[in-house]
């Protein structure tokens, strides 16, 4: 379903039969076929489960091929996978469900199987949902954080044990985490608040925010935060009111709003003016502006939202957009070996995979 | 109501089976539990949408450490009709409808601005065209690269009734363009749909399907009378390709056989040539259909009458004599009577009432226009070949035929269900002003909403019903004008707030309905759940995007206890990210700004314990009356605020209150002793002589002040 023949963007959608809850690339084996990681819920026989597919790119027609299927216990609210640095073959999965744990998976994507490794138990683990997860870079150690205000660290080396970072005693509750070092993290939360945090430090975060740009009007909530490799100090947020803002722990207490809604500061021209539900760095934009790798400029970053929009946003430019679709982007990914390549999941049980030129 | 089996007290078969009044056989839905025999009672009520709730209880006495005594499941009764269409079809049935419908709406609204561009029905056109490519595709685009001779009928998946229904009732009302030529539409409708009817009864395509599959065997075709009979029948309902693709299967084609029957073999061409030239009244056809079309009247009658009589002149020719073959001869003559209209071949050689009609059509009266004598033909038809089975679509076309919106209207609703008839009103308004009134008026005994509202109200309700299609009804509640916005309410009122996503959803939803006092309403919902499950933070979140002061402050009240009063407390780190949530809007934190004010205050007095200037001290000071004079401080922080503050008090270099200052402080004091004789006052845990110390410190500095004076 091509839009039109001036617009070089191909975007294909395929209908599934399952709602999406979260869905990302797995490493690449070969050019010719490519793998997805889905985490579905079907509503008629009310059972959420994790599919690998089988993507197989063509100009006219791509294909999806369920490969492999396992059911989960409980609905997946974060999903992040890590490729393992042996076995290239067999990525590592990691998936935050709604009654409170973290669970592991090995998919084997030669031998189309997904396999359970192990769980976190839930007892003692985090009341109620985990609401946000992050694998380190080499795949050995998982952060997690919940609503119920606990941050939790997984070491993947003995299985299931994990440590507590903090208990805010549900004083403070987080929606997000991102991994900004080996040792530093930052989570999002409500009141679009940001907390960085540092395991050498021990106690609370080493530093809070607190947007309050709005003006007196009503707050909102950071949905998903990223951090780039490259500039570790800057950490990217996007939530409510279609709010994007960039937050350089190097000067905490100016965040460089790049969209919103309804705000007093922030540029006229914004893309969404719903929720933000996810925010990732999007390396395949190149900026012209951006020469120097030291400029302070902030890198430009795809979002996609509530009210239907998959776009880039760069600080000072108009923003681009990829897609508008009559209901919910919920989630996307970028392909990290292939750039160009991003898939999103629709609220109407679908998926649309786009391929830039 | 469905009822509950217990046969044999074997506790593996307990199933629910509903109870109709149909003769159908009832429906059986096991129940799958973990529960050891006996069980004492069972529930059932409705859960969400069209699912059961089943509460199992045992007995209390086989309650236990690993038995808890029960257990809750939920049934989920499938689609009654069994199911043409499943579950996740509709739903995407339902996605793909939304768009089309909303823009349908929104052009309905813009009507005076759109009337000079494009006839309403135009764009009731292009609404209908969307859907009808959301109900599946009738034709397969692909085929075959090496076609196969024997292969005359293309095998399609089979088309769903709801697509056939949908193409009826655009063809009838919202097609103005194809007014003139409906029959042929008709024709082209049967072609695609009339293997539905196969199911019930005989038909041409299931006669054609059977002879395909036959054919892969026969050596000479032209000896079978099947052969004969199945050309025949497709000619009747102009299925022309077809036949002209069977004639040329004919024997005689055959190259060693064409020297010995070529007279034979000239008749056979003859009247496939007859049948490939034939005159059709329609504007196009597509490129692999045969005939010759010709858009109006006076031209299409030149051509039949000349077709007419070259058909003519070939049954009276000589050549019939001189062919041996029987069977070709009977069977091409009897071909040549399908098409000069011969009643009684017409209705031997089909099978149900709509294909003798449009057999009719096509041979006999192909200038039948207007609802009426269309009308008339068809009982004509209907009486000839009485209805054996009732079929739905049939139901759709006679009342269709008939003029009669109220049966159409009740087809619509009862054979294919609410989706159609929410959809299906829009074609019908377009097409037909009686249509239109018996919609749009007002009933009374309907609570005075319209059957076109109704309609779409009972479809919002359906798509409410069920967790993924939920959040498409506002659009549909949207658009009713008396009850719609009442029921989405009702319907934001009833998401579960647990669910962050679906609390953001709904109130997006809110914010595009500009229904700002219900989305305040779910956010004090949703504060006061999280406050119910510990979840302080989000809930003072929620209760202040809500801006619930009077539920903020009776939280706050709560909170206090749990605030460590003393400058020494460690504890009160953790309240920082409380703090930074509460955020600088001082009027939406209600009584927990004091939290704020009593977290500066503690900075300034460790600043102070470190030992810095008077100026510092003296800020200290003033923080200290602020807090102090401010009534929304609670009274159990009085004491440990003062106490914390004796260093304050005993400044060595001047006082740092004066006189009014110390005098109010004394006062707080005074009240703070009154308070402890009541019953219920929560002492602080300070040394016995804080109290004492606190009150010789700040006579002793009104003392000095009064000095300073």
């Amino acid at each position: 379903m091509a839009l039109t023949t001036s617009n070089p963007i191909q975007i294909h959608k395929l209908p599934q039969h399952t709602y999406i809850d979260a869905l990302r690339w797995l490493p690449h084996l070969s050019t010719f076929t490519r793998h997805i990681l889905l985490a579905t819920y079907d509503s008629d026989t009310s059972t959420p489960s994790l599919q690998t597919l089988t993507f197989s790119p063509s100009q006219n027609t791509p294909t999806l091929t369920p490969q492999a299927s396992i059911s989960a216990p409980s609905r997946i609210t974060s999903l992040k996978v890590s490729p393992s640095p042996f076995t290239p073959s067999k990525p590592l999965i990691a998936a935050a469900i709604f009654s409170g744990s973290v669970l592991f998976y090995s998919a084997d994507l030669i031998n189309g199987s997904l396999n359970f490794e192990y769980s976190v138990p839930e007892e003692g683990f985090h009341s109620g949902p985990v609401s946000g997860i992050d694998l380190n870079e080499n795949g050995s150690e998982c952060v997690s954080v919940g609503e119920d205000g606990k941050v939790n660290l997984v070491s993947l080396g003995d299985k299931g044990g994990f440590r507590r970072v903090f208990d805010s005693n549900g004083l403070v509750s987080y929606s997000s985490v991102k991994w900004a070092s080996p040792v530093e993290f930052v989570t999002g939360g409500f009141g679009f608040g940001l907390h960085w945090w540092d395991q050498r430090k021990g106690g609370g975060p080493v530093a809070l925010f607190k947007g309050n740009w709005t003006g007196g009007n009503a707050s909102g909530i950071v949905h998903s935060i990223d951090i780039h490799p490259s500039r570790k100090h800057t950490c990217l947020a996007g939530g409510s009111s279609g709010t994007v803002f960039a937050w350089d722990i190097r000067s905490p207490k100016q965040p460089l709003i790049l969209s919103g809604f309804g705000a007093n500061d922030v540029p006229a021209n914004s893309l969404v003016e719903s929720d933000i539900w996810e925010i990732q760095y999007d390396n395949y934009t190149h900026s012209s502006k951006i020469s120097n790798p030291t400029s302070s400029r902030v890198l430009p970053a795809m979002i996609c939202s509530e009210d239907g929009i998959l776009g880039v946003i760069e600080q000072g430019e108009e923003p681009i957009e990829l897609l508008a679709e009559p209901c919910a982007i919920n989630s996307f990914d970028i392909d990290r070996q292939n750039p160009s390549d991003v898939m999103c999941s629709l609220e109407w049980e679908s998926i649309a995979i786009l391929s830039r030129p | 109501m469905p009822g509950v089996t217990l046969d044999s007290g074997e506790i593996n078969s307990l199933a629910v089976v509903p109870h109709s009044s149909d003769a159908q056989s009832p429906r059986v839905y096991p129940l799958r539990h973990r529960l050891a025999p006996p069980l004492a009672r069972i529930s059932i009520s409705w859960a969400r949408g069209n699912s059961l709730r089943v509460s199992l209880l045992q007995s209390d006495d086989v309650v236990s450490e690993q038995n808890h005594g029960g257990e809750v499941v939920e049934v989920k009764l499938s689609n009654v009709e069994g199911g043409e269409i499943s579950d996740a079809q509709w739903r995407r049935i339902a996605y793909g409808s939304v768009t089309p419908f909303a823009l349908l709406q929104s052009q309905k609204n813009a009507i005076d601005t759109l009337r000079y561009e494009k006839d309403w029905w135009e764009h009731v056109m292009d609404f209908s065209k969307e859907i009808n490519s959301l109900l599946g595709n009738s034709k397969s685009s692909v085929s075959p690269t090496i076609e196969d001779p024997k292969s005359v009928f293309k095998e399609v998946e089979q088309p769903s009734s709801l697509k056939a229904a949908w193409e009826l009732m655009e063809i009838f009302y919202a097609d103005k363009e194809s007014q003139t030529w409906i029959p042929e539409r008709l024709l082209d409708w049967l072609a695609d749909f009339d293997c539905l009817f196969s199911g019930t009864q005989p038909t041409v395509h299931a006669k054609l399907v059977t002879f395909q599959k036959e054919l892969v065997t026969i050596q000479a075709v032209e000896n079978d009378p099947e052969y004969w009979e199945a050309m025949s029948a497709a000619l009747a309902v102009g299925w022309l390709d077809v036949v002209v693709k069977l004639l040329r299967l004919h024997g005689s084609y055959l190259l060693d056989q064409l020297g010995s029957r070529e007279i034979e073999n000239g008749l056979v061409e003859a009247v496939a040539v007859l049948i490939s030239q034939m005159p059709r009244l329609r504007p196009d056809l597509s490129a692999e259909k045969f005939g010759v079309c010709y858009k109006t009247k006076p031209e299409f009658m030149k051509a039949w009458e000349k077709w007419r009589a070259q058909i003519t002149k070939l049954d009276c020719s000589a050549f019939w004599l001189q062919c041996d073959h029987q069977q070709t001869r009977s069977g091409l003559k009897n071909m040549l009577q399908v098409m000069l209209g011969n009643a009684s071949s017409l209705s031997t050689v089909t099978y149900h009432w709509l294909e003798l009609y449009i057999s009719h059509f096509l041979y006999i009266r192909p200038f039948t226009v207007g609802l009426e004598s269309m009308y008339s033909l068809a009982q004509k038809c209907m009486h000839l070949k009485p209805i054996s089975s009732h079929h739905k679509l049939m139901g759709l076309i006679i009342g269709i035929l008939e003029e009669n919106t109220e049966v159409v209207l009740a087809e619509c609703s009862r054979s294919f269900g609410p989706w159609m008839i929410t959809h299906a009103i829009e074609l019908l308004t377009a097409g037909s002003t009686q249509a239109e009134m018996l919609l749009h008026e007002q009933q009374s005994k309907i609570g005075g909403i319209c059957i076109e509202e109704l309609h779409r109200l009972t479809y919002a309700q359906i798509l409410s019903s069920h967790a993924l299609t939920w959040n498409i009804a506002p659009i549909y509640l949207t658009s009713c004008m008396k009850q719609g916005l009442g029921l989405l309410e009702n319907l934001l009122y009833k998401q579960p707030v647990q669910h962050h996503q679906v609390l953001v959803k709904s109130i997006e939803i809110c914010r595009l309905n500009g229904l700002d006092f219900v989305s305040y309403d779910m956010m004090k919902i949703a504060g006061v759940h999280y406050w119910k499950h510990g979840k302080k933070g989000l809930a003072v979140f929620w209760l202040q995007q809500a801006r619930d002061e009077v539920r903020l402050n009776r939280i706050a009240k709560h909170l206090f206890d749990f605030v460590g009063k003393s400058l020494s407390d460690e504890s009160f780190k953790q309240w920082e990210g409380m703090i930074e949530l509460l955020g600088t809007e001082s009027n939406t934190a209600g009584g927990l700004e004091f939290l704020k004010k009593y977290r500066d205050f503690r900075r300034s007095l460790q600043q102070v314990q470190e030992g810095i200037t008077t100026d510092t001290a003296f800020k200290a000071a003033e923080a200290l009356i602020a807090l102090m004079r401010n009534p929304s401080t609670p009274q159990q922080f009085w004491l440990p605020l003062l106490h914390d503050s004796l260093k304050l008090l005993n400044w060595q270099e001047r006082p740092l209150l004066n006189v009014s200052h110390t005098n109010l402080l004394l006062n707080k004091l005074q009240e703070l002793s009154l308070a402890r004789l009541r019953p219920g006052f929560v002492d602080a845990e300070l040394p016995p002589e804080a109290l004492k110390s606190v009150r010789l410190a700040l006579a002793t500095n009104l003392g000095r002040a009064i000095l300073e004076d």
